[in-house]
């Protein structure tokens, strides 16, 4: 089959959640069909500056049609954010939201006009942007959307109304996306497949690597270090968990973009290396994950890997669902925190094999590339 | 128990609104009014070719049913042609295509605002024909409870990307015919979205008589009929020319073509071509008794009520063969001939007239089709279950989830 992947961004160096999603998605349909991709010469998404040059380029050996932003993040998005989500307003400024956000690519929504149709099927990744919201309503009856949907208030904006209801076929990252979107657009009718993710096996690391924190249990974060990720949430929580006698260290990694406290007992880290990524998931004894947003949960799959339990709040469905259904660890909330590393920190082992032989079933390539051929079969035309 | 709200959009509504859709939404919101608890939702505008304001804009009572009005900011552009032209040929953009549409009008945003605003307050919203900027701008709002009701027929426009969510979006579309149907999904892959063959419902008086018909016009012999306006978009020309070439073939066979509706193209001056002018409802009913046949000449249509009100009168129709919809429909309900050129109009009108036993076998079926699929009765009931599953699935009911599942896979 001719497969189309459309997306906002797409490179060797664009990193986001959804973009990996995409290249990865691309590379493996590859193997059995020919797959081409659709993109803009954006390289971030705060500005969608141009940065790659317009045309046609080649990555992993596939072809990258690439098309001009001709509008990127109008500057004040910001106001125009706040005014639709918070405010008072009226339909013609909600259908300006696509717009000021960016990235405006009129020239790849005309490639799809012309030249959608000689394609089997079309992939599209993430519903908020204009490649998606406006390029699958060009080329419904071909479409899947791959929504990567938030519990967000973007999502009851007018943009959207009628995109959820189109697709031939949806691909959702986790079966706590498809209940929200089933839940907020009523479209349970259009078959779906749950992707998840294929992963790599772990690579080897390195035993010493533990011996650089103090003894006792070892918990490790890794991502950024914000409060938006909640890791201020975090602190306060380790903080009450040692207060009432808890022990151990908590090892942070990850970009840091607020305040962190200074104690022997919270190492931070910053940013680590792929080598020193996997030495430390293999050495902590639990790997917490804070954040209340979050799509997939791709960290929790590399911890389960090498064996390591998780610790997820119970409020993130997402997490929290993907923890129920391996049975690597142990949700918490409000107050049971202590409670929950303390249960971990006793069946660590357990757990953690649990974990192990769920992502080895779930994250397989087999399984991943079984899961993207459902997928294309629903939507082909 | 309160009854279900429901929207009807569509691009005019009123007295004094001529259109094929406007009348079909007009007789099927008095139909379902006993049932539903209906606003409709449509322009100031009366002439589909300016767009004027003639009606004020804000709420109206039309037999006794609440419309509201929203004032058409532009008139229809003078140069619309031109931006339809741009949006028709092989190599255009979506911005083309944009264009169109608000150019075609009628361009009433506010309609558009308070859909966005109140829709969600709707059971169901019903939007009539795909065409207009009403439902192309607006059925995206609503998809979750909107059902379509197309009125498509085979048309550049058809082909433009700007009607996929059109097409794609709604909750279930209502098609005027088998015909109807096989055109849209060809076209549009949305075979997924519920559907069924609704139309409108047909009803001849019982009192027709020949005679009366004969003496108020002064026509005896046999003769064809010919209901309509006389104009070269409904195939008059291509009649006349046939009826022409045929009759120099046959100059002597004593049979006539009465033509009634409004003349906007010359009539043939021959003593077997005779022009009625605009008849009223009674004397068009009195003419179909009369007839030998209908000819119904027209090859784009989506559906054709005067088709249907002959079979309803036990009246067979002689149609052309490049129809997809009558020569479709007359294929299915056994109701009629078709005609490929001057020589086959002579042959089917000569047999029909000398066998009145075949042209009244070819009535009946053709009354039985009418029966069996539009009938008001049937229709509403129709139009009920699909609005009952509308709302069982938005109220995320099992049991409407499973009915249209079934409904979805049935129509595949």
């Amino acid at each position: 089959m001719r497969i189309l992947v459309v997306v906002q961004r797409y490179g060797a160096d664009v990193t986001g959640g959804s973009e990996g999603h995409a290249r990865t998605t691309a590379v493996r349909l590859s193997r059995r069909h020919t797959v081409e991709v659709a993109t803009t010469t954006a390289q971030d998404y705060w500005t969608w500056a141009n940065h790659y040059p317009s045309g046609d380029d080649t990555l992993d050996g596939l072809a990258v049609h690439r098309f001009p932003v001709a509008a990127g993040r109008r500057e004040d998005f910001k106001d125009v954010e706040r005014h639709v989500l918070m405010e008072p307003h009226t339909l013609a400024d909600e259908q300006e939201w696509l717009r000021a956000q960016g990235p405006h690519a009129p020239a790849l929504l005309d490639f799809l006009h012309e030249r959608g149709r000689e394609y089997d099927a079309v992939l599209f990744y993430t519903y908020i942007y204009e490649p998606t919201a406006a390029g699958l309503p060009i080329v419904p009856e071909r479409a899947a959307l791959i929504s990567t949907a938030h519990d967000e208030a973007a999502l009851g904006l007018a943009p959207y109304r009628a995109l959820f209801q189109m697709p031939r076929a949806f691909g959702f990252l986790t079966p706590e996306e498809r209940d929200l979107v089933q839940r907020r657009f009523h479209n349970g009718h259009i078959p779906h497949e749950i992707l998840g993710i294929g992963m790599d096996p772990a690579p080897d690391h390195d035993e010493a690597y533990r011996s650089r924190f103090a003894d006792g249990p070892l918990v490790a974060y890794l991502g950024q270090v914000s409060e938006g990720k909640g890791v201020d949430d975090l602190l306060a929580r380790w903080d009450a968990y040692r207060a009432n006698g808890g022990c151990g260290t908590l090892a942070l990694a990850g970009t840091v973009r607020m305040p962190t406290p200074a104690r022997d007992d919270v190492v931070v880290l910053g940013r680590v290396n792929e080598a020193e990524k996997w030495s430390l998931l293999a050495s902590a004894d639990a790997l917490v994950l804070p954040s209340r947003f979050e799509s997939l949960g791709i960290v929790l799959l590399e911890a389960w890997q090498v064996g390591t339990p998780v610790l997820v709040p119970s409020a993130n469905a997402v997490t929290a669902g993907q923890v129920a259904r391996s049975g690597g660890g142990v949700a918490y909330d409000g107050e049971s925190f202590g409670d929950a590393l303390a249960a971990v920190l006793a069946d660590g082992d357990a757990m953690g094999a649990r974990g192990r032989a769920w992502v080895r079933d779930e994250c397989s390539w087999h399984a991943f590339d079984d899961r993207l051929e459902r997928l294309v079969g629903l939507a082909a035309v | 128990m309160s009854k279900p709200k429901t929207l009807v959009v569509v691009q005019r509504y009123g007295d004094g609104v001529a259109g094929g859709a406007e009348a079909h939404a007009r007789q099927l919101v008095n139909r379902l009014k006993p049932h539903l608890d209906i606003e409709v939702l449509t322009t100031a505008a009366s002439d589909y070719r300016t767009w004027e304001n003639t009606f004020t804009a804000g709420i109206d009572w039309v037999d006794d049913v609440p419309v509201r009005r929203f004032p058409v900011l532009r008139q229809r552009a003078w140069d619309f042609k031109l931006y339809e032209r741009r949006a028709f040929a092989p190599l255009h953009t979506l911005e083309d295509e944009r264009t169109f549409v608000d150019a075609q009008g009628p361009y009433a945003p506010d309609l558009l605002e308070h859909l966005w605003r109140a829709g969600h307050d709707a059971d169901h919203v019903l939007f009539f024909t795909y065409i207009y900027y009403p439902t192309v701008r607006g059925l995206p709002l609503v998809p979750e409870r909107a059902v379509l009701v197309p009125t498509a027929h085979d048309e550049p426009a058809l082909g433009l990307s700007i009607y996929e969510p059109v097409f794609h979006a709604p909750r279930a579309i209502a098609f005027n015919t088998e015909e109807e149907r096989a055109l849209v999904h060809a076209r549009f892959r949305n075979e997924r979205v519920p559907n069924d063959i609704l139309g409108v419902g047909v009803e001849v008086p019982d009192d027709r008589s020949a005679d009366r018909f004969r003496a108020r016009f002064g026509v005896d012999g046999p003769f064809v009929l010919y209901i309509g306006r006389i104009v070269e978009s409904k195939g008059c020309r291509e009649l006349f020319a046939y009826w022409q070439r045929w009759r120099t073939a046959e100059p002597d066979r004593r049979i006539a073509l009465v033509l009634a509706g409004q003349a906007e193209m010359a009539i043939p001056k021959r003593p077997d071509i005779v022009h009625l002018g605009i008849v009223s409802e009674q004397e068009k009913y009195d003419a179909l008794e009369a007839s030998v046949a209908l000819v119904v000449p027209e090859v784009l249509s989506s559906m054709s009520m005067v088709t249907l009100e002959a079979w309803a009168c036990g009246r067979p129709v002689i149609c052309d063969a490049a129809s997809p919809v009558v020569w479709g429909m007359a294929r299915r309900a056994r109701g009629g001939l078709a005609f490929r050129d001057a020589a086959e109009l002579g042959e089917i009108v000569g047999l029909l007239a000398d066998d009145p036993g075949a042209a009244r076998r070819l009535g009946e079926a053709g009354r039985a089709f009418v029966a069996r699929t539009y009938t008001w009765p049937r229709i509403v009931g129709t139009y009920l279950d699909m609005f009952a599953e509308v709302r069982a699935r938005n109220g995320e009911s099992r049991l409407g989830l499973r009915t249209m599942r079934e409904r979805a896979a049935a129509s595949v």
